[in-house]
Order: C-alpha cells, then sequence, then structure tokens
C-alpha cells in the first residue's frame, strides 16, 4: 500500500490527531498510538481502527526512554498537546529531530504553536469561530451555527495534518530530511475555506452578506436548501444554474407562472414557501422517483445508515462493514493502483501491542517485565481481558 | 518547496478542481489551468499562482496540445462528469498510456462509477449523498449545509489534493502513476467518518434526534450566543472542568442551574439561562472578561476580523493580496519548506498560453498555427 513501511507514532488525543493518525493506517502506514498510563479520560476507541496501542507512563523518566526509542526509528510523529508539553517531556521536536533527523514531527491543536491563544483550551466551536467562517454559517433570524465538529476538528484539523504528513514524506524523498508540521486548526479550516473569504463580496453569491442564512448557498435561495418530505424526511435541493433549475420546477409539477423568477431575490422567502408546501405533499420515496437521473440536482438527504444502503454508495463500495455489523466510510479518494483499506481492521484494546512493539524496537523480554513492573509501561493482551 | 518540479495541468472548473490545483501551487507545483477560449472570464477563485493557457477542447489540435502537456506533466486534475474527458480524447487510457507517471485525477460528485455517476449535482445534494447532511441543523429545523465547505473544499478538493500527493509519493517508488478517483460523495463521508463510528457513545449521541446531542446545537455548553451588541460568542466548554470555568466566568454557580451539565433534560433551560446572560455584554466585553481562561468561550469574528484578529496576525495565518483583502494562508505550516506566504496573483485567461507552450517544445511556427487557427487563444 502507498504507506507501507512507513512508522507513525502517534500520541493518544482526542479527535483531529487520532483522525490523522487513521487516514495514515488506512493507506498502510504502521501506526502505534502511545496511550498514557495514568489517563484521567479515557480513549473512546473511535478512530482507531487498525492502529497498535501501547501504553506508557510519559511521567516517568523511563517511559521518556521508551518513547524516545520508538521515535528512533519513527518516520512520522503525531502529537496533539498543548505548546510545551512535549517540550517538558523531555519529547520535543529540537531533541527527537536531532536524534532522528528524517523524523516529521507533526502538531497538532487549536490554535497553533505561536500566537496569543495558543496556550487556551478550546474546542472545534472555538477555533472555528476564530476563522470568521462559523459567522457565515446558520438560517435566517438564528445564531451561527457550526456543523458538529467537522470543519476545524475532522477537514481543517486531522485531514490537513494528514496532508501535511504526506506532503512532508513526498519531500523527504528529496531531502531525506524530516522537518515540523505545525497543524493548527484555525489556520486548516480557514485554508480550506479559502473560497469563501475570496467569493465574499461577489453579489451573486452573497446578496445581503452581513446577515445569516439569506445568500446563495447559505439556505437563502429556495433552490439551495433542505425541504422536508411529507413522511419527515428530507430532500436536497442544489438547482443553480438555470438549466437544473427548470428541471426543478417541472419536477415539481410548477411552471414558471407559477413561480416568481429565480433571481428575483426580494421574492425568494415566497418561492420558499411554494416548493416547501409542493415537497411536503409527496414521501421521500416519491420524490427520489420523480427525480432520480435528473438533472435537477434534487436528492434524498440519506440518514447515517440511510447513506450506506443506498445503491449508489452500495454500488460505489462508498461504506465498509465492521465486525459489528456497522458501516463505516471506506478511505477516499480511491487510488485506483494502491488503494487504501477495503475492510475495517480492528479497533486495538489499550496496550494490546506493548509487548509486540517494545521488542521490534530491540528491548528483550527481561527489559520488558521490568518496565511492566515498575508501571513504566502497561501491557493489556486480548488474553487478560476474558 | 516541497512541490517545486512537479508540473499539474488542471482543467478548468468550478470550485473543487481549483481548491485542489490552488494547494498544489501553494506549495510549489507549477500549475498550468487550460481555460476554454471564446471565454473572456474566469470563475476560478482560488487561481493564485496558476498559468492560463486557453485551448479549443472541442477541436483535435486542441486536444492534442492539452495530450503534449500532459505527457511532459507529472499530475492531470479534470472536473468534467464521468466519460467527458474519454469523449475529448484524453481519457486516462490514452493520456497514461503515453505517460504511465501520469497522476490522472478525476473530481466529480458522485464519483466515476454507480447509478448517480454523471447526474448534476451541488456540495448539498453530495453531502445528502453521504449522509452527513442528515446531521447538521438545528432541532425542529431542517438539515442545513455548511455553504459548501464539506464536499466540495474538504471531501472534494482538499481530499483530492491528498490523494495526489500520496500517488505522487507511492510513484517514487513504483515511478507508476495512477487514476484517483475523488468522489466529493465518499470524500465527505470519509472526512466525517467519526460520526459513523462513534454513534454508539452515549454522551456524544444521547438522542437520535438532530439538534439534541453533545456537538449539534443540543447542549447549552457547545453552542453559539449572540452578545449585546449583535456579534456573537462560541463556547465549547466540554469538560468539566472547562465547563467550572464557564459558569465562573458568566457569574454563575452550580446552585444557580437547573441541572447538573450532563443533564439532557434541562439543556434547553440551560440555554435559555446562557443565553440570557450573554446578552448582557457586549462582544468585546466577554473576550475581556474570559481573556485566556480555559473556559473555551471565544469570539465568533467576521472574515474580515479574522484576518486582523492579534492571535491570527500573530501567525501569519492570513495574507494580503493586491486589492487589500485577506486570504488564508496555506496550511499546515511545514517547518522547512512552507508553502506561499505571499498572494501570487490570478492569471487573466490565456495570459500564459505562448509561454507555456513554449516551455512545452512548440516552435514558434507551430504556435502562430495554433494561434491562427483558433486552437488556442492568447490574452
Amino acid at each position: 500500500m502507498i504507506l507501507s513501511g512507513v512508522k507513525v507514532i502517534e500520541f493518544a488525543g482526542l479527535a483531529p490527531g487520532p483522525f490523522a493518525g487513521m487516514v495514515l493506517a488506512d493507506y498502510g502506514a504502521d501506526v502505534i498510538v502511545i496511550e498514557r498510563t495514568q489517563s484521567a479520560m479515557p480513549r473512546p476507541p473511535s478512530l482507531a481502527r487498525g492502529k497498535r496501542s501501547i501504553m506508557l507512563n510519559l511521567k516517568d523518566k523511563e517511559g521518556i526512554k521508551v518513547a524516545n526509542r520508538l521515535c528512533e526509528n519513527a518516520d512520522v510523529l503525531i502529537e496533539p498537546f498543548r505548546p510545551g508539553v512535549m517540550e517538558k517531556f523531555g519529547l520535543g521536536p529540537d531533541e527527537l529531530l536531532k536524534n532522528n533527523p528524517k523524523l516529521i514531527y507533526a502538531r497538532m491543536t487549536g490554535f497553533g504553536q505561536s500566537g496569543s491563544y495558543s496556550k487556551m483550551a478550546g474546542h472545534d466551536i472555538n477555533y472555528l469561530g476564530m476563522t470568521g467562517l462559523l459567522s457565515k454559517l446558520g438560517r435566517e433570524g438564528g445564531k451561527p451555527t457550526a456543523p458538529l465538529n467537522l470543519m476545524a476538528d475532522f477537514a481543517g484539523g486531522g485531514l490537513m495534518c494528514a496532508m501535511g504528513v504526506i506532503l512532508a514524506l513526498l519531500e523527504r524523498t528529496k531531502s531525506g530530511r524530516g522537518q515540523v508540521i505545525d497543524a493548527s486548526m484555525v489556520d486548516g479550516a480557514s485554508y480550506i475555506g479559502s473560497w469563501i473569504y475570496q467569493t465574499k463580496d461577489a453579489p451573486y453569491l452573497w446578496p445581503i452578506g452581513d446577515e445569516l442564512g439569506k445568500n446563495l448557498l447559505d439556505t437563502g435561495s429556495p433552490f439551495y436548501d433542505t425541504y422536508q418530505t411529507k413522511d419527515n424526511k428530507f430532500m436536497a435541493v442544489g438547482a443553480i444554474e438555470p438549466q437544473f433549475y427548470q428541471q426543478l420546477i417541472n419536477g415539481l409539477g410548477l411552471t414558471d407562472e407559477d413561480v416568481p423568477g429565480q433571481v428575483d431575490l426580494d421574492k425568494w422567502p415566497e418561492t420558499k414557501k411554494i416548493f416547501a408546501d409542493v415537497f411536503r405533499s409527496k414521501t421521500q420515496s416519491e420524490w427520489c422517483k420523480v427525480f432520480d437521473g435528473v438533472d435537477a440536482c434534487v436528492t434524498p438527504v440519506l440518514t447515517l445508515e440511510g447513506a450506506a444502503q443506498h445503491s449508489h454508495n452500495q454500488t460505489r463500495k462508498t461504506f465498509l462493514t465492521n465486525e459489528d455489523g456497522d458501516a463505516e466510510p471506506r478511505p477516499a479518494p480511491l487510488l485506483l493502483r494502491t488503494p487504501g483499506v477495503n475492510y475495517v481492521k480492528p479497533n486495538p484494546v489499550t496496550g494490546q501491542h506493548t509487548e509486540v512493539v517494545l521488542k521490534e524496537v530491540g528491548y528483550s523480554q527481561s527489559e520488558i517485565d521490568e518496565l511492566i513492573k515498575n508501571e513504566v509501561v502497561k501491557s493489556e493482551t486480548v488474553k487478560s481481558m476474558l | 518547496m516541497a512541490l517545486t518540479g512537479i508540473r499539474v495541468v488542471e482543467i478548468a472548473g468550478l470550485a473543487p478542481a481549483p481548491m485542489a490545483g490552488m494547494i498544489l501551487s501553494d506549495f510549489g507545483a507549477n500549475v498550468i489551468r487550460i481555460d476554454r477560449t471564446k471565454q473572456t472570464e474566469t470563475v476560478d477563485r482560488l487561481a493564485r499562482g496558476k498559468r492560463s493557457i486557453a485551448v479549443d477542447l472541442k477541436s483535435k489540435e486542441g486536444a492534442n496540445v492539452v495530450k503534449r502537456l500532459s505527457s511532459n506533466s507529472d499530475v492531470l486534475i479534470e472536473p468534467y462528469r464521468p466519460g467527458v474527458m474519454e469523449r475529448l480524447g484524453l481519457g486516462p487510457d490514452i493520456l497514461m498510456k503515453d505517460n504511465p507517471a501520469l497522476v490522472y485525477a478525476r473530481l466529480s460528485g458522485f464519483g466515476q462509477s454507480g447509478p448517480y455517476k454523471g447526474v448534476a449535482g451541488h456540495d448539498i445534494n453530495y453531502l445528502a449523498t453521504s449522509g452527513v447532511l442528515s446531521t447538521l441543523g438545528k432541532y425542529k429545523e431542517n438539515p442545513i449545509a455548511p455553504i459548501n465547505l464539506v464536499a466540495d473544499f474538504a471531501g472534494g478538493g482538499t481530499l483530492c489534493s491528498l490523494g495526489v500527493l500520496m500517488a505522487l509519493f507511492n510513484r517514487t517508488k513504483t515511478g507508476k502513476g495512477q487514476i484517483v478517483d475523488v468522489s466529493m460523495t465518499e470524500g465527505a463521508a470519509y472526512v466525517a467518518s467519526w460520526l459513523w463510528r462513534s454513534q454508539n457513545l452515549q454522551l456524544c449521541w444521547p438522542t437520535k434526534i438532530r439538534g439534541r446531542n453533545l456537538l449539534d446545537t443540543g447542549a447549552p455548553f457547545y453552542n453559539t450566543y449572540e452578545t449585546q451588541d449583535g456579534k456573537y460568542m462560541a463556547v465549547g466548554a466540554i469538560e468539566p472542568q472547562f465547563y467550572a470555568l464557564l459558569l465562573k466566568g458568566l457569574g454563575l454557580t452550580e446552585e444557580n442551574m437547573p441541572g447538573p451539565q450532563i443533564d439532557i433534560r434541562k439543556w434547553p433551560e440551560m440555554q435559555k439561562l446562557f443565553s440570557d446572560v450573554f446578552a448582557k455584554k457586549t462582544q468585546a466585553e466577554w473576550i475581556e472578561l474570559f481573556g485566556d481562561s480555559d473556559a473555551c468561550v471565544s469570539p465568533i469574528l467576521t472574515l474580515e476580523g479574522a484576518a486582523t484578529d492579534v492571535h491570527n496576525e500573530a501567525r501569519g495565518s492570513f495574507m494580503r493580496n493586491e486589492n487589500g483583502s485577506y486570504e488564508p494562508r496555506p496550511a499546515p505550516l511545514l517547518s522547512e519548506t512552507p508553502g506561499i506566504t505571499e498572494v501570487k496573483s490570478d492569471p487573466n485567461i490565456g495570459e500564459h498560453t505562448e509561454e507555456v507552450l513554449q516551455e512545452f517544445g512548440y516552435s514558434k511556427d507551430e504556435i502562430d498555427h495554433l494561434i491562427k487557427n483558433d486552437i488556442v487563444e492568447k490574452l
């Protein structure tokens, strides 16, 4: 696979770091998660598929030595801590890169390694708030609404971090050297939203730019929004271009006389109401029959389970099935010659691979036993859970 | 720079493909955008640092120009519905036979296969088909797509770049290129993988109802609030120690509260209480009051406000362009080989037609012939 042979040491964190690690694991990297032995919050194993887990006591000098040894021969390190924490552990980039100049040291934070907020706690909603993008998301008359934690934690966070790692790996094939990646979720989310900044003064996109939910793509327009169906499901309408809008009108059984003009902004609320009434007259599957295969840009809003069962997604194998029988998205994008995983590897039990990983970097069984005895490391084999 | 020496041919498209091209350009690649002839304006707002050559793709000679460019390039990005490139004689079979090292990226909404392939759509449709849209929005309101950020840009353009970079990395070992099939529907789903993988986490998803959960505007301590001056604050105080600091900053105590932090039945009431408190001070006053405390309370900045915020300025998170407005600096920051730190200008359509053709070995006579016959256009 693309990242076969690439060794990643991931210091366990909440969501962004683990997602970056998961992307790398999905494309073949050997990702070892370092979990802390005295962690206050147990890690929910949500993004750990295919990784290996070792438990270390990072507050113990011996534990730091173990971490050092793991990083000596690693290609990539991902850490999610506030700036300065790794340095306090004696695992900062200066030291680790000195020992291993080809190491790619990725630092995944909300606010970045510098700047006045860099030591502050925060979550996705705070980081997104700092980009300016959150101020544009929400319905008319309402308040800014963060789209869960997709934009900062995952898109601008883990995804951007993974991209930086691949960039650095690629660059390293030329230079032979690693480097530090300062992955800030504020920066990442902003960058992904570049187009919003670039187009904010375009009158056709943002006719009432300083108000929420009154513009082309932010639920202001009647032809770019969701509508409720008779059976309390929803359809998504994205009929921007005139030819698609025409198909939308046709499919709704309306004529040009029934509705105000597409670009009659003042009448958008009126048109919306007309569309809403029509959409409520049929069920979601009835609307699908009307619009499937038609170029109206009208598609069902599928639930998480529904998406996995939809015929299009099934044909594309967009979803994999895990051992519990539940669906989860298949790695994207599809590289045809060297794709990512096509099945769901199991989540490791915390500390499941402590011994095998230590052996891989040259520890003897007696050294390992000593480390376990002194609670420098912890080992949880699957057997011991029975 | 990280991608110095990498040549990218970007077939002009709406927004996702330009985003992919821009990311590659920002990190040093030489990106040539192929524009159609007979048009003066481009829709590409992500064009910084690219070069533009205008080619009549419908003509056989125009297709030959693209073939020649791609035979000497590393990456091609195309934004069309499946089959269009093949109809132009520029499908991967042809271009990669000529140049087996080519990374051929195909960026579409529904992917290169499946019943919806080739159906018209936009971000909202891809997001809907991915399942993600159903989780976004407030209680009792319709699902709301966050403009076109998640499918067009995160699951589309950015993921396309990731795929291209992975393919280039693989190529350093194998010498071979490959097709990268980027479906925005899948991309959106993959970026949101956690949604599927966390469904049984009670704390995050106490109900199966949109807008009634931890991170989707259900919780009062993970939400936005209007200030006295019509601005907003973002509150993300999930952990108990941060929640305690939130209450402190709001001048509330546990006793004031209708219930403990995680009593979801009391969430609507708690939200109203927080709303009332936040409405009593201006955004600036709240910023001052919360300072750099760990309450996870921060301002919701406007696009312009973000660019000039003291934290973002210190990080150089935004660059200023020739028009005096701001755009985000490429992320992430690579210490040795960062992306651009200043904004290169957008090309005009056809601005680099001659220059690019010369670079690819066309003689002056050949170029004159192409221009004279409207195969290519120059500015």
